[in-house]
């Protein structure tokens, strides 16, 4: 149970307001599915974003010991504090790709 | 350009519910986890993992515990404890000493080395202990980080008989513990890159 506990949470306040939304607005179907496109396209940004920044600091990383410049711990690279830095770059990254879109 | 964007985040959402939901970082950690060797030896080496100001972080206190259980049992006459200084506050060694010594154990037994990298604690080990001819080591470190520090310690000349430390609840049953042990492997794995492409392994 405790495996799926937190799932079970989400999907109850998902069909709360899931449900709210289908009352407002009769045929919410098509929206829903272009909400979850735009939401995949964002965590997959994240990703990418996440990717690069890991990137980038294993290369300052190795970069840094090889030139002698001082020390970098590999640890900090992967911080967990990067995955929500790298999900906001998404969003903005997001964001500004679609008002640019808008004329 | 989006569709694939859309590709990448379903497989991200997809990785993200097999590691929060299924073994599947269980099995990771079995892979990467080395198992013990204990037997008798000619120094216990605990190596480093962080402290701030006195407070030592997690790994670096079941890391010191370990090492200390060890000597407790009469497996070494030696206890090495790594760990560099954080800033200008006492070295992570220091504090893990004052441990020991709070916990019994003789003060003359206890060698402090520090170390920021595996291989710089390799190599201060070494000169702490090879000119005594103590090259037999039980080396204590995390399960993941194991296989790496063995190879530094060995290529330094020891010969080594892993200690390992489970710094992840390996079993865990929760998501949270199950993306914890997901992001000691990959810290583990990304730290193995780095040290193939530095040559270091």
């Amino acid at each position: 149970m405790e495996n799926y506990f937190v799932l079970v949470l989400a999907g109850l306040t998902s069909l709360a307001a899931g449900a709210l939304e289908w009352r407002r607005h009769r045929h919410p179907a098509p929206a829903l599915r272009a909400a979850a496109g735009r939401a995949l396209e964002a965590v997959g940004l994240a990703a990418l974003f996440f990717l690069a920044n890991v990137g980038t600091g294993a290369l300052l990383t190795v970069a840094a010991r090889a030139l002698d410049v001082g020390f970098i711990s590999i640890y900090l690279s992967t911080d967990v504090t990067l995955l929500v830095l790298s999900l906001l770059q998404a969003l903005v990254f997001q964001g500004w790709r679609e008002a640019r879109r808008v004329p | 350009m989006r569709s694939a964007t859309r590709l990448l985040g379903l497989a991200t959402v997809a990785g993200f519910f097999a590691l929060a939901f299924t073994p599947l970082p269980n099995r990771l950690h079995r892979a990467f986890a080395s198992p013990a060797r204990l037997g008798p030896a000619d120094a216990i080496v605990v190596l480093g993992a962080g402290a701030t100001d006195d407070y030592l972080s997690e790994r670096s206190l079941r890391r010191a515990v370990h090492g200390m259980r060890l000597f407790q049992r009469g497996l070494a006459p030696v206890l090495v404890l790594h760990g560099p200084p954080e800033g200008s506050a006492a070295p992570e060694a220091a504090t893990r000493a004052a441990l020991a010594s709070d916990l019994g154990l003789p003060a003359g037994a206890i060698v402090l080395a520090g170390g920021l990298t595996t291989r710089e604690e390799a190599r201060q080990s070494w000169s702490a202990l090879s000119q005594a001819g103590r090259t037999r080591i039980l080396l204590v470190t995390g399960s993941h980080h194991m296989w790496r520090a063995r190879a530094m310690f060995e290529r330094q000349g020891f010969t080594v008989s892993p200690a390992p430390v489970e710094e992840v609840a390996a079993e865990g049953g929760r998501p949270e513990l199950r993306l914890a042990i997901a992001r000691s492997v990959l810290q583990e794995g990304m730290a193995r890159l780095v040290y193939r492409l530095a040559g270091v392994v």
